[in-house]
């Protein structure tokens, strides 16, 4: 019972930083599974499985109007299922990628409901009433809030033994899987993010950063500072000197803004 | 590009509070206006300034309440520019003030595509790629590093943003489309993006080969052989063909569940 509450408090509590923060990527699995952990009295744990969720995570975000899997969901109760079951980051990667895809329908009810709030925004708006546009809007992020403490806490409360035998019962060849699933499953994230960026023209931007770290070994961080000289050589040193230039850019724009 | 005019003491003002009030945009996100209740009450600040009377103020909001979306960080270089058209129009009673939101659409597409890439590709890519090995040793240092290397340049970028926007107001899109400065921004942003994700693909994706060839009585593991001509391939090879399957239209959804199912059937008839 008290699990369950402070699981559901902390999912709602986060997601209410993040919107209050303008999206401060408080959400984001590296940072929930350590809290969870830290409530639960694990954080070690906490930190292994966020470390392993991010990746998996990786390319779910939200971009536009679509709804991705929902991270805050599926990396908290993942995370509290697997120290609850004194289990480790595999199963909590089993449980979050099922649960995420889930509550993706969380958001999207949210966002229904919420579109039937409008017409009282418009009537707000029309009588300059900015006070009321406020609290609207406040109410309107509670009420997100309020799903996720529900989902929380009653997941926790009626799942954990029903969860806790299934997971007992998974084959140990399957679990060996899971594990190698796990480390196939950032390739996913990473080519999701590459699907709006990537071209026929800049793949070798892509090529570089990669064979950098396989055939050198140089830290990400190196590398993130080679890409920003290469860069501003790209873009200052050699735009405008050749005509091609121009009509390169306004193709990759395109790609780009099509996000 | 050459605007260097100070701010005055009531316009650093206002400047605050078009950062303060950017936050919520997202409050009430939903499909009918997506951040328009946000977005009209981070104008605000402009609206209560330059329109005294109810019912200026209310069109305004009313104004504001259009359909809007963009990249939640970037968010206040519009209101910034917004603001400047606003201005303009409570002072000269000839403006068309349609301008206001026709300048809006026009602004929220090309920042949602920077804002993107720069935010959600490059900037937590790389704040993930730093934190994450400090949490794999299972340092506390990993999420808090992860979320002071994002904030720090999206509370300078959200509070700069709105001044830059203010500042080249009505002119911005022209003298930004004049020096290149959008497509110069996003074709870096690009550059590294792409960057950074290979170089996280190649320390984060693993896929290891366990074949083991037998001629005569040597055995070969296929994977040594690998590592001596193309470390990492079985990675690269991966990841592209995700890449390609997303291209062809495939779900995310559905590459997550095939990907699962190829790590649970390979592992069990022992090739990986």
């Amino acid at each position: 019972m008290q699990t369950a509450l402070i699981v559901g408090i902390i999912l709602a509590l986060l997601w209410f930083i993040e919107k209050m923060l303008g999206t401060a990527m408080v959400i984001r699995p590296i940072v929930v599974s350590t809290i969870i952990g830290a409530a639960l009295g694990d954080v070690q744990t906490g930190l292994l499985v966020g470390a392993t969720l991010e990746l998996v995570f990786m390319g779910f975000i939200q971009v536009g109007g679509a709804v991705p899997p929902d991270v805050l969901v599926g990396a908290g109760l993942g995370t509290a299922y697997a120290i609850i079951g004194n289990s480790g980051a595999e199963v909590a990667l089993a449980l979050a990628l099922p649960i995420a895809l889930l509550a993706q329908s969380i958001k999207v009810l949210v966002f229904i409901i919420r579109s039937w709030f409008m017409n009282y925004a418009m009537k707000l708006a029309k009588a300059a009433n900015i006070k009321g546009m406020i609290n609207l809007n406040i109410g309107g992020l509670l009420l997100h809030c309020a799903m996720y403490f529900i989902v929380g806490f009653a997941a926790i409360l009626f799942g954990s033994n029903a969860v806790e035998a299934f997971v007992n019962n998974i084959p140990d060849a399957i679990m060996n899987g899971l594990e190698v699933a796990g480390g196939l499953l950032p390739a996913v994230g990473f080519a999701l993010l590459l699907l709006p960026m990537m071209t026929k023209t800049n793949v070798l931007y892509f090529l570089l950063g990669f064979s950098l770290l396989a055939y050198m070994n140089i830290p990400i961080l190196g590398i993130t500072l080679f890409g920003v000289v290469l860069a501003f050589i790209i873009v200052y040193e050699f735009n405008g000197k050749n005509g091609d230039s121009d009509t390169t850019d306004k193709e990759d724009e395109e790609e780009l803004f099509d996000v | 590009m050459s605007d260097k005019r100070k701010l005055t003491k009531d316009e650093k003002k206002l400047m605050r509070e078009i950062f303060w009030s950017s936050f919520m945009l997202e409050g009430s996100y939903n499909y009918e206006r997506q951040q328009a209740l946000g977005f009209s009450i981070g104008m605000w600040p402009a609206i209560k300034r330059y329109y005294k009377n109810e019912k200026d103020r209310a069109e305004a909001l009313e104004r504001h309440m259009n359909i809007f979306n963009t990249t939640p960080h970037v968010v206040t270089t519009i209101t910034g520019v917004a603001t400047a058209l606003e201005k303009e129009a409570s002072e000269n009673p000839s403006f068309d003030k349609k301008i206001i939101n026709n300048v809006k659409i026009g602004l929220m597409g090309p920042f949602a595509g920077i804002g993107d890439s720069l935010f959600w590709g490059t900037l937590r890519i790389i704040a993930v790629g730093i934190g994450l090995s400090l949490a794999q040793q299972g340092s506390i240092l990993g999420p808090i590093l992860f979320l002071l290397l994002f904030n720090v340049p999206h509370m300078l970028v959200r509070y700069y943003g709105g001044v830059f926007g203010y500042k080249f107001g009505t002119k911005i899109m022209d003298q930004a489309n004049n020096s290149g400065i959008m497509q110069k921004i996003s074709k870096g942003a690009t550059i590294v993006g792409l960057m950074v994700i290979g170089a996280m693909t190649a320390s984060m994706v693993t896929l290891e080969s366990s074949l083991v060839f037998t001629i005569g009585d040597e055995k070969i593991p296929m994977q040594d052989y690998l590592d001596q001509i193309f470390p990492l391939l079985l990675p690269l090879l991966y990841t592209i063909f995700m890449f390609y399957l997303l291209k062809k239209g495939m779900k995310p959804t559905t590459i997550l569940l095939v990907t699962i199912a190829i790590g649970i059937i390979g592992s069990l008839i022992g090739i990986i």
